[in-house]
C-alpha cells in the first residue's frame, strides 16, 4: 500500500483535524499508512487536533425562519402553463412534434390541381380577361351561398 | 443521494415541479443558512441571503449543468452575496489583518472546558474572511475539499492553508483566553 510522507500527515493534520474521514478521500489510506507505522510521531499533533475538532463540533448556529422555506419556494420557477386548446387539438391530431414534410406537399399539390381543374373549367368557356374570370368566381359563389339561404327560408 | 439522481432532480425542479424544489430547498437550505450567518453573524441577514441565494438558483437552474455540485455551486453564491454584504459593512481588507502568533501553549489542555465551547462562535466570527469561509465548508459542513475549493474560488492547495490558519488561529485565540 502506499503510504504519505511524513509531512504529508502533518499537513493533513493541521489542516483537516485528527479525524481521517475529514481527510481527502485520495489520500485517506495512504496517510493512515503512514500514521499507524509511526504513532508516536503524529500523538502530540493529533491531540492538539482533536481537542479543536471537538471544540468546534460544539458550535450552534440559530434556526432559520421556519417561514424561510415557503418563501424561497414561493419563487420558485413555474411549471409551463398547458397549451391552448387549438395547439393541444394540433397536437393530439399530429403525434409528431413537427408537421410532416409529406403532409405539407400533399396539401400544396392537392390545392394546385383542384385549384387548376376548376380554373381552367370557369376561364375557358365564359372569361375573356382575368378580371373577368375572378369577377366570375365571386358572383358564382355569391349565387351558390343565396341558393342556400333560400332552401334555408322554403324549410 | 448520488450525482445522476441529483441531476434529475435539478431537472425537475427546473421544469417547475414542486416536489424536486422542495426536495433541494430542503436539503440545501440549512448548510446555505449556516454558511452565511457564520460570514454575517446576523440571523435576518442570513436568511435574506439564503433566499437571496435560491432566487439565482431559480432563475439559472434550467441553465446548471453539472460541471460542479449544486452545493458548491449554491455555496459559491451565498458567499458572493455574504462578501458583498460585508464589504458595504466594513470596508476595511479583514485578510490584511495580522494573525495571532502560536506562543508554544498547550491549547490541547485549554480547550477542552465549557468556556472554550462558549466562545468558539465568537472565535470562528472573529478570523479573517476567507479563512472563515474554509473552515465553515471544510470542517463545520464536511464538504470535501475539491468541492470546497471549487465554491471559495481557490485551489486545493490555498484551502488547505486558509483551514491551517485557520485551526491555528483558534487554539492560539482559546488558549490565551483560558490563560487570562
Amino acid at each position: 500500500m502506499m503510504k504519505a510522507s511524513e509531512d504529508r500527515v502533518f499537513e493533513l493534520i493541521a489542516a483537516y483535524g485528527a479525524e481521517p474521514g475529514a481527510w481527502p478521500e485520495d489520500e485517506r489510506d495512504a496517510a493512515k499508512a503512514t500514521l499507524a507505522e509511526f504513532p508516536e510521531r503524529f500523538a502530540d499533533a493529533l491531540a492538539k487536533a482533536k481537542a479543536l475538532d471537538l471544540v468546534m463540533f460544539n458550535e450552534t448556529v440559530p434556526e432559520p425562519d421556519s417561514d424561510l422555506a415557503k418563501r424561497i419556494l414561493a419563487a420558485a420557477p413555474q411549471a409551463p402553463r398547458q397549451a391552448g386548446s387549438f395547439a393541444s387539438l394540433l397536437k393530439w391530431r399530429l403525434p409528431g412534434r413537427q408537421w410532416p414534410a409529406g403532409a405539407t406537399l400533399a396539401s400544396l399539390m392537392i390545392g394546385l390541381v383542384s385549384g387548376y381543374a376548376y380554373a381552367g373549367n370557369v376561364t375557358s368557356a365564359e372569361f375573356e380577361t382575368a378580371d373577368e374570370f375572378y369577377v366570375g368566381l365571386f358572383e358564382e359563389a355569391d349565387a351558390t351561398s343565396i341558393d342556400w339561404l333560400d332552401e334555408g327560408i322554403a324549410e | 443521494m448520488s450525482a445522476g439522481s441529483e441531476v434529475e432532480q435539478i431537472r425537475l425542479a427546473a421544469a417547475g415541479d414542486r416536489a424536486a424544489q422542495a426536495a433541494l430547498v430542503h436539503r440545501h437550505m440549512p448548510v446555505i443558512f449556516r454558511v452565511s450567518y457564520r460570514m454575517l453573524q446576523d440571523r435576518a441577514e442570513a436568511e435574506d441571503v439564503t433566499q437571496e441565494t435560491f432566487l439565482r438558483v431559480w432563475k439559472k437552474l434550467a441553465d446548471w449543468e453539472p460541471r460542479a455540485s449544486f452545493s458548491s455551486w449554491a455555496c459559491t453564491i451565498a458567499l458572493n452575496l455574504s462578501r458583498d454584504r460585508l464589504r458595504k459593512k466594513k470596508p476595511l481588507l479583514m485578510d490584511e489583518l495580522p494573525e495571532q502568533m502560536d506562543h508554544g501553549q498547550k491549547p490541547d489542555e485549554a480547550l477542552a472546558s465549557d468556556q472554550a465551547i462558549a466562545r468558539i462562535e465568537e472565535q470562528i466570527a472573529g478570523l479573517p474572511e476567507r479563512q472563515r469561509e474554509a473552515l465553515s465548508l471544510c470542517a463545520l459542513e464536511g464538504m470535501g475539499n475539491k468541492e470546497a475549493a471549487e465554491a471559495m474560488g481557490v485551489t486545493v492547495h490555498a484551502l488547505e492553508g486558509l483551514l491551517g490558519r485557520a485551526r491555528r488561529s483558534l487554539r492560539v485565540s482559546l488558549s490565551a483566553e483560558r490563560d487570562q
